[in-house]
This record gives C-alpha cells, structure tokens and sequence, in this order.
C-alpha cells in the first residue's frame, strides 16, 4: 500500500512537472520584431515595444522570445505566418506595431495615437520657423534653399506637393536592404551633415532623432488636413483567426493604458489624445 | 638559344592570334550553337528570343504519346522560373534562392558539378519582394553565367563548375536584388537589376565575359552620361516620325531629384541583333510607387530600349505606359523577327505588355507600327494612338483622375498584367506568336492604412478577380477563368486564337518545327497545343505548379521537352509563402495576388523538380 501510495504519488509529481514544462513550451510569448529599429524595437530590447512586450510577459508569466526579421514588405509574411524551420508551429503569435485596422494581419485595439512631425535642425537659418505654413509663404527665393526629406509613398510628400514645395524635396527610399541602418538612422546622419536642413517624419521616429540631440531640433507636429492623414493609430497584431489571443491583448492595454503610456512618453515619442484617437476610428 | 625565342615569338604570335578574335568567338559561338537546334544555349533559344525549336521528331500527330522520360528534384521549395539550358549534351538548371546550379549528364542522369554560391539568407531574402525566383542561366566561352540574388553575378566554367571570378552588380543595403537571366553578346555578358519596390533606379551592365570588368551602364532615368542616350542622335517616336530626344529627355520629365530614386528596373529578358549590334529589353515601373506624388511622364520607366552592344549608347527609346498608374512594368521580353506589316518587310520587335498591349516597332529605327489588345478585356485605355504613340487613357480607370479618395473598380489588367515575365514563343510556320497570359481585373481601394519599415501612411489596396469578360472580343460573359493562351497575328494585331485556363499561365512557352506549342500551367500541366488551331494534344500533370519556361533540345537523336515545375513567383505567392489562410477574402500581403489564387493550393504544392518529356521508344 504504502509502496503503491508512494509512486502514484510519484507519478503524480511527475505529471504535474510535465504539465508545467508543456504549460511553459507553449505559452511562451512569442514575438517577432526588427533586430534594428530604433525607437520601436532592437536586438538589444531598447525599444518601446520591447519595452511593452517585456511588461505583457512578464504579467502573463510567460518567456519572451523573439524571432528577429527586418520590418519592410513581406514582414508578416516572413514571420506571424511563417512556420518554423522544423514545422512546430509559427515562429511567433505577435507583432508589437502595425496601424489599427490593417488588413495584413489582426490588430487589436489602438495602444498609441501619434502623427507626423516637421522636425527642423536648428542653426540653419531655418529657427523661425513655428508653423509649417510658414514654409510655404516665404519669398520664392528663400523657399528654393528648402532643403526637407521627401519620403516615397510619404504623406510628407503630399504635403510638399500640395503646397508646390516637390522640387525643394530631397528624395529618399522609405525602405531600404541595410541592415546596419535604419531609416531614422539615416535621417539622423543627414540631419547631422546637412545634407538636409528638415524632414516631415512619423512621430516615433522624430522622437528618436530627436533624442539622440535633444537641443538641436524644432519639432512641429503636422495636422491632418483635407486628403493629407498624418496622424495614425498603432496595434499589436495577431495572425487572422487568433481572437483568443487578440482579445487577451486587448485586455492587457486596456489593463496597462498608464503603464504603456509612461514607456512611450520616456521616448520622446509625440502622442496625441484619445478623443482624437476615438475621432480616427470612427 | 634561338629555338626558345621562335617558340616564344610564335607561341606569343598564336597567342595574339587567338586573344583578338575571341572577342568574336563568344558571339559566333553561341550564335553557332543556338542555330543548332540540338542545343538550348540561351532563355530564348536563340538571340532573337524566339523560343522556336526547327526540330520535328515530336509533332501534332504524335505527340499525344509523349511521356516523361526522366525527372530531376532540385531539392528546393519555392518558386522555378526559367528553364533548362542544354550545351553539347550537358544540361545546365538553376535554382531559386540559394541559386544552386547543376550540371546534369544526359546519359547517365548524374550530377556533373554542383555549385551553390555563398548568400546571407538574412541579407538577401528580406530584399526580395516577391518570392526568391531566378529566371536562369547564360552560357559562352565555355562558361555558365549565374545572376545572383545577392546582385553578385558569377562566371563558372562549364566543365568543372569551378568559379572563374565574381562582380557585384548592386548594393544589397539600397535594396538592390537579382532574378533576371544574362545574355552573352560578344565578349561581354549583359545583366539588369531589380528592386522597383525599394526604389532602385534600374540600369543595364555589360561586363566582360573572361574578367568579369564593367564595360558600360546604362540607367533607365537621369542625365545622359548616366543613360547613355546621345541627345543628338538617340531618337524616339513623337508626332509620327522618330525624332532625336534633346538633352536631359531622363531627367526632364521629373520634378526635382525623383529620377533619383525612379525605378525603371531592368529584371527581364534581354535580346540582341547581331546584324544591328543593338541590344533590346524593356524598363520596369517607376518609383515611387504613388502615382499621385510624382507627376510628369517618368521617362524612361516603362520603355523599350535599342542601344549598341558595345557602348551602351542608347539608339532609340520608346515609352509604353508614360506616368504609370497601375505598375504595368514594362520588363516582359522582346522578340526580334522580319515581318511585312502594311505591305513592308521590316526588322521588328515585337512586345507583348503588362499593359495588355502588344506592340511592333522597326527595331532598327524605333518606328511604331502597331499597337493592339492582345486581350480584349483591357479597358485601361481605349487604344494607342499610333502617331503620337502614347495610350489613351479611360478616365473612368484612371486612379488618379478619380483622386485617391475614390474606390476604382474593375481595371483590366489587374497589376500583374495581361501577361507577366513569361516569355512568349513565335513560330515562322505560322507568323503567330503564342502569348501566356493572365485574365484578371482590379480594383483599387484607396484610403487603406499602410505600414512600410516603420511609417503609417495611406496607400491604396489592390485586390484583383477574374476579368469575366472574353478575351477575343471583349464582351462580358462571367467567367471565372484567370488565364489565357493565346495566338496573336504582331503583322496586323490580331488575335487567331485564345485558349481558357482556370489559372494564369506562368509558363514561357515554347514553339517547334512539328507544329506543336508546349506552354505549363499553375496547376502543374504540361501542355501541346496545335499551332495553327489552339487545339490541346496532350497534357501531363507534374509534381508542382509550372512557373518556369520549356525548353526543348536533342540528345543522341531523340527530340526532348523539358520543364522545371515548382510553384511559387507572384501568382503562386500564397502558396509559396505560406499566406493562404482562407479567412478574409481580400488581402494585400503578395501585392493582392492571394485572393484571386487561393483555389490554387487544392491542386498543387511546393518542390522543385526538372521533368523530361520524350517519345516512347
């Protein structure tokens, strides 16, 4: 009896292991991010959304594991829908950041609201500058020494435009094969060199620009006007189906709205308000 | 003492000998091997990129017997485009990514040589927007020219396998990537360069087939010593005559340094006149992708091109699709025959678009001789107005017209156009040239939030649907097919005839001397159809899709066709990437193909594999 008592308790013990072990195998908070982009994510876990994956698993007591890809076309479709090498299942079950609503994967509800920002390099002859009407106003002569980033598929690129500022546009490719270097990164150095004096770009990646030389910049969030969006919505994303998952997302940033918030903020990141926010859903 | 000077004066004289007309000898040779039909030495068969085989064994009276005779697995899962090269006997096939050639002896089945280049996959396959195809190899002066995907183009000798030297032909880190195959022209070995959705500007590079040195470049937009075009005497069609294209024709036409970051790439196939000594292909969409935000005509994206094998220097230039509004690239093939159109024996080119035109020129001159529907259900634009040579555009299908906040319906063709890279085959016995195509519409969704390396934006979402409308003549009908095989007259424009295919024809076909067209489908068939009527003798259902080009050639007197199936490439992107969940009936991710191919995956899966297909014994 005695015997028998022990080893089904044994046996007991020893289940209860393999049920955690499984228990930890598959709930590992699997997330697929660029190795190199700065302020979102880094192989370092220096960005916010590592910072906010971190938090997530943390509460979920989960392992966070990365799968690293670098974010450009085919994103989603090299990671959140891609099967691993050795066909256990995906090679992660969320993405930190995509525009709420896009039809690429399954976005959860917004966790931040932001727009795009002129961001100015100071000592350029260009500090007057408050309002970015001011740039389309000044004398002709004075308009043709603009020199901004233009970004292809940009709304920047619109703007100029509208406002018949193209030519002063300095083009740049919004993705780019680098691995070494991302597109902040590249506009950081250029903004550095000169190479150009402005450039109209997401608030996130203006915030990290603008954290590498706090002083050196004037930085004017753009407002969305007729046919011209700057401000977007951002959410974590799920591959399609995966409501389980997504509603517990859901969960979390409703949980962690300060929490989220206070990580973003230390980023220099612009955010705007949630009526706005709740304005762009509609 | 002076024994060993005369043998090394005469060594040294034999030397010299040689060394001047190699530089000819490549171009003869190859020209001497692709006249012989036994051989398949180039993607076209031939320079003139014909895809006609003069070899007759297989007809249209036998070849209902046809079976295959041997088959070959690459070993890799995504998509085979290309074909097949056999040289004396030995047959040359190339992979995808990692681009693994093999060296296959005819006789015995055995791999000769095997040689995979040295590729970061994490470099190189984040860079490649569209699966990881290659559209395969060029052979001369005894070697194997392989186009990288990581831009680098090697030179490996035919007989060992054994890397003669490397050049990088693009910077990875600007998003530069390669599928294309190479041509050898003389002594230097011509490749392009892709990479459109990065914003790459497209150029064309001869290098020199024994050292592997730039010889010139030639860029699709910018100035004129980066174009090559002479201002004074490269010519285009303007007003119904060709006129010279003045200064700066590749900058003009953009507004501030766009041309920079233009596009323009040059990802398909390239021809060459030996008589003419002028090199064709066509330039790819132009960058960037919004129409809206770069006005002007975007010369010289979405143009053909002559320019002189040896300097680059551009003769003439057309344009097809000026300001592009539907990523028609204009990469797809040119096929250079003598034909009498309108009572004139002319050296044309012929040009099937994805714009659903299919166009003649005098390619000594760039004269436009016709332009016409190879597909009747284009409605982009009415017509080609063939004095002044641009299309005239339907307002009701133009994106732009209609401002981005309005919803475009039922545009034909759908992006990828009414035919894709897939080359065409002519045939002298016919004057047809046999058209692989797709069937689709599009519709373009404006005000759909996108997301590219880190920035929201609004951008447009293309989801495509079988055009449902005949191909002949235009009128709706609701069909559901999203392929079409089809026999077009480039002498007058007409079509002869148009066979349905439930999916796109991804597959170059091939035309031969015993009246029989060979063409493969998405689901994996391949197919003989009768030249002269359309009418299907035979098909073969094989181990995966056939995105890749047949090829045929003779061995030991036997006639045989050869195919590499393996789905994947654009259409087949669902399939190859794993994306084809079924549950949202749109769906952006492969550029739109996924919705309009998800039925695909009932009937095939992914793998490489070369079949061989020949007469019973």
């Amino acid at each position: 009896m005695k015997i028998f008592s022990t080893s089904t308790k044994h046996l007991a013990l020893l289940s209860l292991v393999l049920v955690i072990s499984n228990a930890n195998a598959q709930d590992k908070f699997k997330v697929c991010a660029d190795p190199l982009h700065p302020p979102y994510s880094t192989k370092d876990l220096t960005g916010y959304e590592n910072k906010i994956a971190e938090l997530f698993a943390q509460q979920l007591g989960q392992e966070l594991e990365y799968t690293w890809f670098p974010e450009r076309m085919g994103f989603i479709r090299n990671t959140l829908k891609a099967e691993t090498d050795n066909n256990k299942g995906f090679k992660c079950d969320v993405v930190m950041g995509l525009p709420t609503g896009s039809d690429i994967a399954d976005t959860t509800k917004a966790y931040l609201h932001s727009t795009y920002v002129l961001l100015i390099a100071k000592g350029r002859g260009w500090d007057d500058i408050s309002d970015p009407s001011q740039l389309y106003n000044l004398p002709l002569p004075k308009q043709e020494q603009i020199k901004i980033a233009m970004f292809d598929r940009g709304p920047g690129t619109d703007w100029l435009q509208k406002h018949g500022l193209l030519e002063q546009g300095i083009p740049y490719q919004s993705m780019t094969g680098d691995g070494e270097n991302n597109t902040a990164m590249h506009i950081e150095k250029d903004l550095r060199s000169g190479a150009i004096d402005m450039v109209i770009l997401w608030g996130p990646m203006a915030g990290y620009i603008q954290s590498q030389n706090p002083n050196n910049y004037i930085s004017i969030p753009m407002q969305s006007a007729e046919g011209i969006k700057f401000d977007f919505s951002i959410s974590m994303a799920v591959r399609q189906g995966d409501n389980k998952r997504k509603q517990q997302l859901n969960e979390l940033i409703t949980q962690n709205k300060d929490k989220i918030h206070d990580i973003i903020g230390s980023y220099g990141i612009i955010m705007l308000p949630e009526e706005s926010q709740k304005q762009q859903n509609q | 003492m002076k024994k060993p000077v005369k043998n090394w004066l005469l060594a040294s004289t034999v030397a010299t000998l040689l060394a001047a007309p190699t530089v000819s000898t490549a171009n003869s040779d190859l020209e001497k091997l692709t006249q012989d039909p036994a051989n398949w030495a180039s993607w076209g068969g031939d320079y003139a990129g014909t895809r006609y085989s003069k070899l007759s064994q297989i007809n249209t009276q036998n070849v209902k017997t046809l079976q295959p005779a041997w088959s070959f697995s690459t070993g890799v899962l995504r998509g085979h485009e290309g074909g097949p090269l056999v040289v004396n006997g030995v047959l040359y096939i190339h992979t995808p990514f990692p681009n693994t050639v093999y060296a296959i002896d005819q006789n015995t089945k055995a791999v000769l040589w095997e040689f995979t280049p040295t590729m970061d996959a994490d470099v190189t396959i984040p860079v490649m927007c569209c699966d990881t195809v290659n559209r395969g190899l060029a052979y001369g002066d005894g070697k194997i020219f392989l186009q990288q995907s990581d831009t680098v183009l090697t030179a490996l000798d035919a007989k060992t396998g054994k890397r003669v030297w490397s050049v990088q032909n693009g910077d990875p880190k600007l998003g530069m990537t390669n599928t294309n195959a190479p041509i050898v022209v003389k002594d230097k070995v011509i490749t392009g360069i892709s990479g459109g959705e990065f914003g790459v500007r497209g150029f064309l590079a001869a290098y020199n087939i024994r050292t592997g040195q730039l010889d010139w470049k030639g860029y699709s937009m910018g100035p004129d010593k980066d174009t090559l075009i002479n201002p004074t005497k490269t010519t285009a069609w303007k007003d119904g005559k060709t006129q010279v294209v003045g200064t700066d024709s590749g900058t003009s036409t953009w507004k501030g340094d766009q041309w920079k970051i233009g596009g323009g790439t040059t990802w398909g196939w390239y021809s060459y006149d030996p008589k003419l000594n002028l090199v064709y292909y066509g330039s790819g969409n132009p960058s960037t992708w919004n129409p809206v935000q770069r006005p002007g005509d975007n010369k010289w994206s979405m143009s053909l091109w002559a320019r002189d094998a040896d300097t680059g220097e551009v003769k003439w230039v057309y344009q097809m699709t000026p300001h592009d509004e539907w990523d028609y690239d204009g990469i797809n093939e040119t096929v250079l025959v003598d034909q009498e159109v309108k009572g004139k024996l002319h050296k044309t080119i012929v040009h099937f678009d994805r714009n659903g035109f299919g166009y003649t020129l005098d390619r000594e001159t760039g004269e436009l001789l016709v332009a016409e529907k190879f597909d009747k259900s284009v409605n982009w634009a009415s017509h080609v107005d063939l004095k002044t040579g641009r299309p005239e555009v339907v307002p009701e299908f133009s994106t732009e017209a209609h401002g981005e906040d309005v919803n475009t319906v039922g545009t034909c063709p759908a992006a990828l156009g009414s035919k894709n890279q897939q080359p065409v085959s002519y045939s002298p016995q016919t004057g047809l040239f046999y058209i692989s195509g797709n069937h689709l519409c599009m519709e373009y969704e404006p005000f759909e939030v996108t997301y590219t390396a880190g920035q929201p934006y609004v951008g447009a979402t293309l989801s495509m649907m079988p055009a449902g409308a005949d191909a002949i003549t235009g009128k709706k009908d609701g069909t559901t097919n999203l392929g079409q095989f089809t026999a077009y007259d480039a002498k007058t424009g007409k079509i002869a005839w148009s066979n349905k295919e439930q999916f796109s024809v991804w597959s170059g076909s091939v035309a031969t001397a015993g009246g029989v067209v060979f063409y493969g489908t998405l689901e994996g068939y391949l197919k003989a159809v009768d030249a002269k009527t359309g009418k299907e003798l035979y098909k073969f259902k094989t181990p995966s899709g056939i995105i890749g080009n047949v090829n045929t050639w003779e061995f030991q007197g036997k006639q045989y066709v050869g195919v590499l199936s393996g789905i994947g490439g654009w259409a087949g992107i669902g399939i190859a990437a794993g994306l084809d969940d079924g549950s949202s009936s749109t769906n952006s991710e492969g550029l739109g193909a996924v919705g309009a191919y998800r039925s695909l995956s009932s009937y095939t899966k992914l793998g490489g594999t070369l079949t061989v297909f020949a007469l019973p014994n």
